[in-house]
């Protein structure tokens, strides 16, 4: 008997926010568009891939040298990162056209090869004219960057090479035969020293840098992934609010509660069915917002049914929605309407979500609002979900997190009930 | 005939507003009661005690022994509130099977009682409709029937045809009366005279928070209102109309622009009045003699007009 009581609620909150318009905007197709804008506008598909410059190339070298322009061209035009081509290599006969169409945007760098670069290169020191085009900020610190790690690595290569070959022609008769006696050479032959001794003058620190960021936000699936869990959380925030607050101001308006008062349901019956609905509701924009995330916007998040890790997921998702549908209870208390409740629940739904670190990441805010982050218990919860399912945490930490949100929820939606009851009688008694 | 419902010495204040002062009434099975009263009067206030909406700051209310508040109290009477209370994005069907299961009633039955009552109400082929689409009529009559749908003992109903048009009014009497015959106790508060005339075997009429009057309407215009009532409307009213009506010794009550006069024998009274009218250079729209109503009972007793 009382199952169907609740069940009437169930039913009734779920149909009619899918036959209201406003409804399916904010709880289905915002978050989709998020996350949709992450995937290929925030973040597109080509961040974090190698880059392709277009370069133009003047050739005005005609030394004899075996290394002359031409053959430093076939460098520049066989030249790979990580497996694609550093270079789209243009030629041109002058130098006034390559700057042309520099300034017109249409190259992003430019090499003017001098004449004589061939021998220079081979007996003493080459010179070359580098242009880079500056079409926007970022565009001429990545176009610097490239460019100027490419010549030091091509020249570091040269000297090299040049001490290889000078090494074939060195050998002991050039050498003062006093000399090989002592020295700072230990037990290496003088000429092993002398090679090691010219390696030092091209490259005197041969430093090597890695990059140590975690792997989850190191690649792009990674960092989608992030961003969906972002955009759920911010649908969770301000549609929970949102069902929260108008909850009873609803029924209110429709002049259904004191209908729905005269009945054997009682408050709580309508309190559990509009709890349910909600959830209900949102676990299905959750739903469309993951898929839409993994299967189109290409987001690494893995759910593996036989971890029980990864069932704190599910569990940690409908605590963000019992903990926003409370708040939304208590936020019902600041307002007499339903279009009020709701532009309450929205402003400050996406108000937090943009500086609790739910869509931005928490680092990005200044000091103190990174306080709001960190007392946000939906930050906390959702946290956890980034924690299991992004950075692939274990079981005893993601269980920690879990049980202090259980019990921040419970508080949160205790709290809820007691401004839900007191809505009601503020209804009836006027 | 059974006593379905009792309100026994209710009081109920609003902050420092008594709105509700020692009011009691009783509800029979198989009768339509009528409370009728003037807007603000009290009534709905009333109908919300009585379903255990709102509690009486004094006095009880029982429904066959019951505390409103309890809930197989609820499960005995069916409340319609002026406003019925229908979620409009969801059809005359889906409202109906909503509540059905507040009722706690679900399944094949169910279905089968709805979609007779939809029929009884002529909203068969609306069912299916979102409610945001019916008419204020349909919507009325829907309300009417989502109040049935348990088939409650009790029916109470606040202005149950307030802004219908008369066809669909005389449809919902027709359900109502049909009800009175299946043994229900039904309750209706509504300030128009005619409606309490027409349904009613009992009236309560109230004024300001307070019982006033009650009886059948027969009993009550007999012991309240003259056989007879002359109704005069005015071209021009003479020049004194208090002193002309005091000249004619008769019980009288201007309301706006006509005057009522009782009257136990108008042959003999009707030509002194028009003479006296004349006198004082009146001059005469209309005059007709008619059976008093229960408006002339509540200006008799208020010296108000009802609405
Ligand atoms: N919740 C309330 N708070 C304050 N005053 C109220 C409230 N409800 C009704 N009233 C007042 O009580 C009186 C009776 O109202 P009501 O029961 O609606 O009368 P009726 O239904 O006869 O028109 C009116 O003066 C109304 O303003
Ligand atoms: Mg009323």
């Amino acid at each position: 008997m009382k199952w169907y009581r609740i069940k009437a609620f169930i039913v009734s909150g779920v149909k009619t926010t899918f036959r209201e318009k406003s409804a399916i905007f904010w709880i289905f197709i915002w978050p989709i568009i998020l996350v949709l804008m992450t995937a290929y506008v925030f973040i597109p598909p080509s961040a974090g891939q190698p880059v392709t410059l277009d370069l133009g190339v003047v050739n005005n070298d005609h030394s004899k040298a075996p290394f002359n322009g031409t053959a430093f061209i076939d460098v520049l035009e066989k030249i790979e990162y990580n497996g694609t081509k550093l270079f789209n290599v243009k030629i041109y006969d002058n130098e006034t056209k390559l700057v042309d169409d520099l300034r017109k945007g249409r190259l992003d760098a430019g090499i003017v090869i001098p004449d004589g670069f061939g021998e220079n290169i081979t007996y003493t020191q080459a010179r070359l004219t580098i242009y880079v085009s500056g079409g926007s900020i970022y565009s001429i610190q990545v176009n610097r960057a490239v460019m100027s790690e490419f010549l030091h690595f091509f020249s570091i290569n040269v000297g090299l090479k040049k001490i290889e070959m000078t090494m074939k022609y060195m050998n002991m008769s050039y050498v003062p035969a006093n000399m090989t006696t002592q020295g700072p050479w230990g037990n290496k032959s003088f000429i092993e020293f002398l090679e090691e001794y010219f390696k030092g003058l091209v490259l005197p620190v041969n430093a090597t840098i890695i990059e140590e960021t975690p792997e989850a936000l190191s690649y792009r699936p990674a960092i989608v992934g992030w961003y969906v869990l972002g955009a759920l959380g911010m649908m969770m925030l301000y549609s929970g609010f949102l069902v929260g607050a108008v909850a009873v101001v609803e029924e209110k308006e429709r002049g259904s509660l004191e209908r729905i008062l005269s009945t054997p349901a009682s408050e709580t019956d309508m309190l559990i069915g509009k709890t349910v609905a909600g959830l209900v509701v949102l676990t299905l924009s959750s739903i469309a917002i993951i898929v839409t995330g993994v299967f189109v916007a290409g987001a690494k998040i893995t759910w593996n049914p036989f971890e029980i890790t990864d069932w704190l997921v599910p569990l940690n998702l409908i605590l963000i929605g019992l903990m926003t549908i409370g708040i939304g209870f208590i936020l019902s208390l600041l307002s007499k309407t339903s279009r009020g409740a709701s532009s309450i629940a929205t402003t400050i739904g996406l108000l937090l979500a943009f500086t609790a670190g739910i869509w931005f990441p928490k680092e990005w805010m200044p000091g103190p609002m990174r306080f709001l982050a960190d007392i946000f218990p939906v930050t906390w919860a959702l946290d956890t979900i980034r924690d299991i399912i992004v950075y692939n945490i274990g079981f005893n930490e993601a269980i920690v997190g879990t049980i202090r949100n259980i019990v921040v929820t419970t508080l949160i939606f205790m709290a809820g009930i007691m401004a839900y009851k007191k809505v009601i009688r503020k209804y009836v008694e006027q | 005939m059974e006593e379905l419902l009792i309100v026994d010495g209710v009081w109920k204040k609003f902050g420092d507003k008594v709105v509700l002062k020692n009011v009691s009434l009783v509800v029979h099975s198989g009768e339509v009661v009528g409370l009728l009263g003037p807007n603000g009067a009290g009534k709905t206030t009333l109908l919300r005690i009585i379903s255990g909406v709102l509690k009486p700051d004094q006095g009880r209310v029982s429904i066959k022994g019951f505390n409103p508040v309890d809930s197989k109290a609820r499960a005995l009477i069916g409340f319609c509130p002026q406003e019925p209370g229908l979620i409009a994005d969801l059809t005359g069907f889906e409202n109906m099977l909503f509540y059905a299961r507040l009722q706690g009633l679900d399944g094949k039955s169910v279905i089968k009682r709805i979609k007779e009552l939809l029929e009884v109400m002529g909203l068969t082929k609306d069912a299916d409709r979102l409610v945001r689409k019916y008419s204020g009529g349909m919507k009325k009559k829907l309300g009417l029937a989502t109040t049935l749908i348990h088939d409650p003992e009790i029916l109470i109903l606040d202005e149950p045809t307030t802004g219908m048009d008369p066809g669909v009014r005389r449809e919902v009497w027709r359900i109502i009366e049909e009800e009175r015959e299946r043994g229900k106790g039904i309750l209706i508060a509504t300030h128009y005279m005619e409606e309490a005339d027409a349904l009613s075997d009992r009236v309560y009429i109230i004024d300001q928070g307070r019982i006033i009057a009650s009886g059948s309407p027969e009993e009550l215009k007999s012991k309240y209102a003259p056989s007879s009532v002359i109704i005069v409307e005015f071209y021009k009213q003479p020049r004194d109309l208090e002193g002309v009506l005091q000249k004619t010794g008769l019980k009288y009550i201007v309301d706006g622009d006509k005057v009522r006069i009782h009257s136990s024998d108008p042959d003999r009274d009707v030509p002194g009045i028009v003479a006296l009218i004349h006198e004082e250079g009146g001059t005469i729209k209309t005059l007709h003699v008619a059976k008093p109503t229960l408006e002339d009972v509540f200006l008799k007793l208020t010296g108000r007009r009802i609405e």
